[in-house]
């Protein structure tokens, strides 16, 4: 049966439909934010947001843009549902997910609206997998109200830099503490672990660092397990923006380039930990 | 105390440890005035490491802790107990060290209770380890290499290829040598169904090595794990290894040495128990164990109460097991110590807290269990002492009348371990 019959017809209404050239745009940007199963997607005008969040403290939230896909439509004024992050990753992924240059998987995407299935067609070397994932009623998300006007603190470093400091981190902290500051050490990562505390400093000056806009000393502590996954981000970014609000809201904002050359960005939001011992004494 | 290393240093440094993390969990970071000792001894009490670096070896060595404002005030350094768990992070990725630390310094602060690794990296990145220690006086092998009848050395690469053909699973190895040649072959039990195993054996002629002494032909057997570390080490140094050995049971040592640093690696080898009972004599087991009390170690300072420990903990042992059938009830009291505390069987990885007596009795290490036929003969360990009014007294007298008794012997014990 060839490809184009088995496409929904023209004339049917779909909420949301859209297809790419190569899926692998989209699996890499969603395993960035697959840390927990199920992921709420939001798809407006301008793109496809998928979220995912864990313990009421940590977001992440994959935008990939309309102009990422050869066609975006979507036919109401946001289409949001709930679906089975690692399901839709094993189906984006059906031909295999390291794919041999040249060879790239298709997709087709279609959603008819609240109740009905996401159905994925998927295409490579003649071969097509029609996919229907069943969706689920959305969750309210978590509001962060991170705006940038609130920002206080706010680093770019490139990626490379924090790879080795998040692949190096004290699994036995706790805590990650996080110290931004317009004067020594800067900016400053933080574990307290079994063995002692470890400490990494990078200057201003430093090569890595792209922007350094600090205008106040914040040090915050931020669970370490929570942060832990933002590393899948990092993995596949080139440059990281690390902001901090008044209340020590952690923003994380990775840049990722696909094979293309174009860029998407995930962002990871986490609360920061609240010192308990306060309140409790 | 404070030393620096440099960014080329620090792939040596970092293989050291590397080396040393395959003997033990915990290490000694025990700094002299020479320069910095690294020991490490497993918990069986079979195998045991000592790498030294000269203060030559440092971009700065600094033993004493001089405190800025009042330089009089030094304080000695502590040799303290780090786990190795903590430090290797520090040490990750050896091969890429050099390319990204400009440099590493270390320094600890008897004030703080912690030491501190800091590395200079590229980018200007400063990465601060400030890791807890315990402080804790080092114990060394009592160990004469000198007296030692049979002397190999060899290039580490060569070495190196030899144990390549090993497969990881094997444990331990047998190096067996006549004045004709020099044979390491792998090691099986006897239980070993042959049909499933895979034999390894590599021969070797004199002229291979570049020293090659054959005072007695002997077989001995020990583990590869501790070697294959020494070695990996030593390609990091490209210095030829040394390999001082006598007949099987007694402790065979690895070294390498040049003008920065000296290592060695001296390890139990397995005493088949056939011939262990043929010796059992009170005169003549022990014996081995004379020689290598009356050798004085690398450092010339075996203590007295360090050296009378090891004794002292081996006399525990009877106590304990006073009604174990498998002991052979002929043997004195005190040939029975020495003996039992040589006994330490393969595969018994951990001191088995909370049985009586077994804080103080540490140095005897795997004394739970039973190997049915060959054993490990354990080492004997001395404190390392530097303060020369400590060094007192006839250290090997005290060696053997200490282990009869076994009060004095719990109370000395506990200080050292």
């Amino acid at each position: 049966m060839p490809f184009s019959a088995q496409l929904p017809a023209s004339g049917e209404r779909y909420a949301l439909s859209a297809s790419l050239d190569n899926a692998r745009h989209l699996s890499s940007l969603l395993r960035a934010v697959h840390f927990q199963d199920y992921a709420t997607c939001l798809a407006t005008a301008s793109g496809l947001r998928v979220t995912v969040e864990d313990a009421k403290c940590i977001q992440a939230n994959a935008f990939i843009q309309a102009e990422i896909f050869q066609e975006f439509s979507v036919q109401e004024e946001s289409v949001m549902f709930r679906i089975s992050l690692s399901v839709l990753l094993d189906c984006l992924t059906i031909f295999g997910s390291s794919s041999l240059p040249g060879t790239s998987t298709a997709l087709r995407m279609c959603y008819r609206g609240y109740g009905y299935p996401l159905m994925l067609f998927l295409e490579e070397g003649g071969v097509v997998t029609v996919c229907k994932i069943n969706t689920q009623e959305p969750e309210e998300l978590l509001d962060f109200d991170f705006c940038s006007t609130k920002v206080v603190n706010k680093i770019i470093l490139q990626s490379e830099g924090l790879r080795e400091a998040f692949a190096e981190l004290d699994m036995t902290s706790e805590v990650l503490q996080i110290t931004m500051s317009p004067d020594k050490p800067y900016f400053r990562l933080s574990t307290f672990g079994n063995a002692g505390s470890a400490h990494l400093d990078y200057p201003r000056d430093s090569d890595l660092m792209e922007a350094f806009h600090c205008n106040q000393t914040q040090t915050n502590r931020y669970k370490i397990s929570l942060l832990k996954p933002s590393t899948k981000a990092l993995a596949l970014s080139c440059k990281v923006s690390i902001r901090t609000d008044a209340q020590g809201f952690l923003s994380l904002q990775y840049m990722i380039r696909n094979e293309d050359g174009q860029i998407c960005f995930v962002e990871y939001y986490c609360c920061p930990d609240e010192d308990i011992t306060e309140a409790e004494l | 105390m404070k030393c620096v290393i440099g960014g080329a240093q620090l792939r040596v440094f970092g293989r050291a440890i590397h080396a040393i993390a395959r003997i033990s969990d915990e290490f000694w970071f025990d700094p002299v005035e020479k320069g910095l000792a690294l020991r490490s001894v497993n918990s069986s009490r079979s195998a045991y490491a000592c790498v030294f670096f000269s203060s030559m070896f440092f971009q700065h060595y600094c033993w004493t802790a001089v405190s800025q404002s009042c330089q009089k005030e030094k304080q000695l350094s502590l040799p303290c107990k780090l786990i190795i768990k903590s430090v290797l992070p520090v040490f990750r990725c050896v091969n890429v060290l050099e390319r990204n630390v400009e440099k590493c310094s270390i320094s600890t602060s008897p004030s703080e209770h912690h030491i501190t690794f800091q590395l200079l990296c590229r980018h200007g990145v400063v990465k601060t380890y400030n890791l807890t220690f315990q402080e804790c006086d080092p114990l060394q092998a009592v160990f004469a290499k000198h007296m030692c009848p049979n002397i190999l050395k060899v290039h580490s690469r060569l070495l190196a290829d030899v144990m390549i053909h090993f497969p990881t699973s094997q444990e331990e190895i047998t190096l067996s040598i006549t004045p004709m040649k020099v044979c390491f072959k792998s090691y099986t039990e006897e239980d070993t169904d042959f049909s499933r195993t895979m034999l390894t054996e590599i021969q070797l002629s004199p002229e291979e090595f570049d020293y090659f002494q054959v005072g007695v032909d002997s077989e001995v057997t020990f583990c590869l794990k501790e070697l294959r570390g020494l070695l990996a080490f030593s390609e990091a140094t490209s210095v030829p290894v040394s390999i001082h050995f006598d007949r099987c049971g007694k402790p065979i040592a690895f070294s390498i040495e040049d003008l920065l640093l000296e290592a060695s690696f001296i390890l139990a080898t397995l005493c088949e128990a056939e011939k262990e009972a043929a010796s059992s004599e009170p005169a003549c087991c022990p014996r081995p164990w004379d020689s290598s009390r009356t050798g004085i170690d690398k450092s010339d300072q075996a203590s007295m109460d360090g050296a009378s420990n090891a004794a002292t903990a081996a006399s525990k042992k009877p106590q304990q097991k006073e009604n174990t059938p498998s002991m052979d009830p002929a043997k004195p009291p005190s040939a029975l110590a020495k003996q039992e505390v040589k006994n330490v069987p393969r595969g018994t990885e951990k001191d088995v807290p909370g049985r009586a007596g077994a804080a103080t009795a540490e140095a005897v290490g795997g004394e739970a269990t039973e190997a049915p036929h060959a054993k490990f003969h354990s080492l004997f360990f001395g404190a390392v002492s530097y303060k020369e009014k400590e060094a007192i007294g006839d250290t090997f007298q005290s060696l053997a009348t200490a282990s009869d008794t076994e009060e004095l012997g719990a109370l000395q014990s506990s200080p050292v371990l």
